[in-house]
């Protein structure tokens, strides 16, 4: 292994040691200790929270923002892909470079997308006063780096980078994703069981307009 | 406290606090997309950065970074961790208690789903261990401790006004047994009032009384706790909401009442249905539901009979926020409202999405934000004006009370009534 590759492996290492920490405490922590008469079902509140909570149209932050919610999505399956591509570039190059072209491409391309798309969401940060009235020196990091990584990934697999250059943004995206608020894609789940909980047990949730 | 220093040890406890994973949860879940700011009525009636709900959070979250995070105590201008101080403090009070009504519609619309009436209700808690809570607010807490209802009414004053109702039923009924019994021991029902109906609404009881009158309800009322409200819930002092809590608490079984029943009010049987038992740390041993809920087995079991045709103005329905959006209660209004009229308009949003009053979160007792209050309620004004009814309906007190301000500000001309009221005119009397 080369020294950079050797790098990237220790911040993931790390990375996932400090979200396992984190998702261990989270799960010992638990949900509230309520005493209060339950109405409703958590069970199908928390089930309703992953599922039609979730769906663009109970969502203002999704139907009334259709190119930004667009735009997060691929940012996320960009993000996911990018985590998914990092030990199959390090420990399995020769499939990769075994696959049909037109795949390599594809993935490239989509990559490509959602790294625009995460430039795209930058941009609005950049330039809404809303955003930046409330927006810190790790918001525009985290997109910055999760967006770069996206962009890397694509190019690292048609060869268009020298992998040093994939690998050191690879190490400071591991390193920042647990310490900035890139560390939402674990607390998203705990957010999402919480307000379960909390709508399931008083019936607010799921949703059933009976009359 | 001197110049900008202060006593921040207990307000920071408040963020050290691991009961459970909640806290932790949502001080590190906001992304800070800013697409709840359009789900927020303080931002959509003034469009300032500051109204944005993830803005009003982040207050609360960067001090919980500063304190008890790695990162905000290495970096905190990178991680935007703040110090509390009283600069901080005062924004707290100005955003916290002045631009937020607690109602959650920026929580169900979070592309996340940060609770963010929940960072607030924790800041409050830290602006109340700091003696910070809006004098105004502080004082209907106060009376509530002190006299047993928040609008300090004096027992013989409220017995008074019972007794009149009372009377009031009796010709109404033209029965002489007709009653509004006070304090009576082993009853069914132990009902309860918001003060502001013995102050200034006082048919809202007689409405009540005279669907008991017509369910044949074993009830009765504590002449001196009553008081379904709790601003403890609002003023973010969880000891004075407790104490509070347990004024009903003990006094159901000071009359061994067998089901607490939670007269109209939003915040009131939120604050004692379900942060209640949480308040004083027990389970409840008695039944605890909401008037409507209970006008609804009324009318399911056959108790009560109602006539819809005497209510044929075209109506609209108000959804309190902590009885639909964190209640649960859409079904139950719409299967009793249904009942009682012929032409309901739902407004555009409503149910879950529903917009809150404006009154909400304590804001109708801090008269320091009147003039906000009456802006973002614009929003309000603007879907009864749409819906087109004549007739407003909701199951709240304190939605009442902001919605007559609006109907007279706004010029909607429309009558507010509560559920009580509208479904006591649909009833169907067999008079013998």
């Amino acid at each position: 292994m080369e020294w950079y590759q050797i790098l990237a492996v220790i911040s993931a290492f790390l990375c996932i040691t400090l979200l396992t920490t984190k998702l261990v405490n989270l799960i010992k922590l638990g949900l509230p200790k309520e005493l209060s008469q339950p109405s409703g079902s958590v069970k199908d509140g928390i089930v309703y929270s992953f599922t039609g909570a979730m769906s663009p149209k109970a969502k203002e932050s999704a139907y009334m923002h259709m190119p930004t919610y667009f735009a997060g999505i691929v940012y996320h399956i960009g993000t996911f892909t990018s985590l998914f591509m990092f030990p199959v570039i390090l420990l399995l190059s020769d499939i990769l470079e075994s696959l049909p072209q037109i795949i390599i491409y594809l993935v490239a391309g989509g990559l490509a997308i959602s790294a625009i798309s995460g430039a795209g969401i930058l941009i609005k940060r950049l330039i809404t006063d809303k955003l930046r009235y409330f927006s810190s020196a790790d918001d525009y990091i985290s997109n910055f780096l999760t967006t770069a990584i996206q962009a890397v990934t694509a190019l690292i697999i048609i060869s268009a980078i020298p992998p040093v250059l994939y690998y050191i943004t690879a190490a400071a995206f591991f390193i920042w994703l647990p310490l900035g608020k890139t560390k939402h894609l674990l607390y998203f789940f705990f957010a999402r069981i919480h307000l379960g909980y909390f709508y399931g047990r008083r019936g607010t949730w799921p949703v059933s307009k009976k009359n | 406290m001197r110049g900008n220093e202060m006593d921040i040890k207990k307000p920071l406890e408040i963020l050290s606090k691991k009961d459970d994973s909640k806290l932790e949860t949502n001080m590190n879940s906001c992304v800070k997309c800013g697409l709840c700011a359009e789900s927020c009525m303080y931002y959509l009636a003034f469009k300032e950065p500051q109204y944005v709900p993830g803005a009003k959070a982040e207050l609360v979250s960067s001090i919980y970074r500063r304190y008890n995070t790695f990162t905000g105590k290495i970096a905190p201008s990178l991680f935007n961790a703040k110090e509390l101080d009283k600069e901080m403090a005062d924004k707290m009070v100005d955003m916290l208690f002045g631009a937020c009504t607690m109602c959650g519609r920026c929580v169900k619309h979070c592309s996340i789903g940060v609770d963010i009436p929940y960072i607030v209700r924790k800041g409050r808690e830290m602006l109340a261990v700091m003696n910070m809570v809006p004098a105004t607010l502080q004082s209907t807490v106060d009376a509530a401790l002190n006299t047993g209802n928040n609008m300090a009414i004096p027992q013989e004053e409220f017995v008074d006004t019972i007794k009149w109702m009372e009377e009031e039923l009796i010709d109404e009924m033209e029965d002489a047994n007709a009653r509004i019994p006070l304090d009576e021991t082993d009853k069914n029902v132990f009902y309860t009032l918001n003060p502001r109906e013995p102050k200034f609404f006082p048919l809202s009881i007689s409405a009540i009384a005279k669907v008991f009158y017509a369910a044949g309800e074993s009830w009765t009322i504590s002449s001196k706790y009553y008081d379904v409200t709790n601003y403890g819930f609002f003023n973010g002092n969880n000891d004075q909401a407790a104490q509070i809590a347990g004024y009903l608490y003990d006094e159901i079984h000071k009359l061994r009442g067998k089901k607490l029943v939670l007269g109209e009010c939003g915040h009131g049987s939120r604050a004692t249905r379900w942060e209640g038992p949480g308040y004083l740390k027990t389970k409840f041993d008695f039944e605890t539901i909401t008037a409507v809920e209970l006008i609804a087995s009324y009318i399911r079991e056959g108790k009560i009979t109602l006539d819809k045709s005497l209510n044929s103005t075209k109506v609209t329905i108000h959804d309190p926020c902590n009885l639909v959006r964190n209640g649960g209660l859409f079904n139950e209004i719409r299967f009793v409202v249904k009942s009682a009229v012929s032409d309901l308009q739902e407004m555009s949003p409503y149910g879950e999405d529903n917009f809150c009053c404006g009154g909400g979160g304590g804001a109708l007792a801090m008269s320091e934000y009147n003039e906000r209050r009456i802006k973002i309620g614009a929003i309000k004004a603007q879907q009864i004006a749409k819906s087109g009814a004549k007739v407003v309906i909701t199951p709240c007190h304190n939605c009442v009370d902001q919605l007559q301000q609006l109907n007279h500000t706004y010029k909607l001309g429309v009558k507010i009534m509560t559920i009580a009221e509208i479904v006591a005119d649909a009833l169907v009397i067999n008079k013998q």
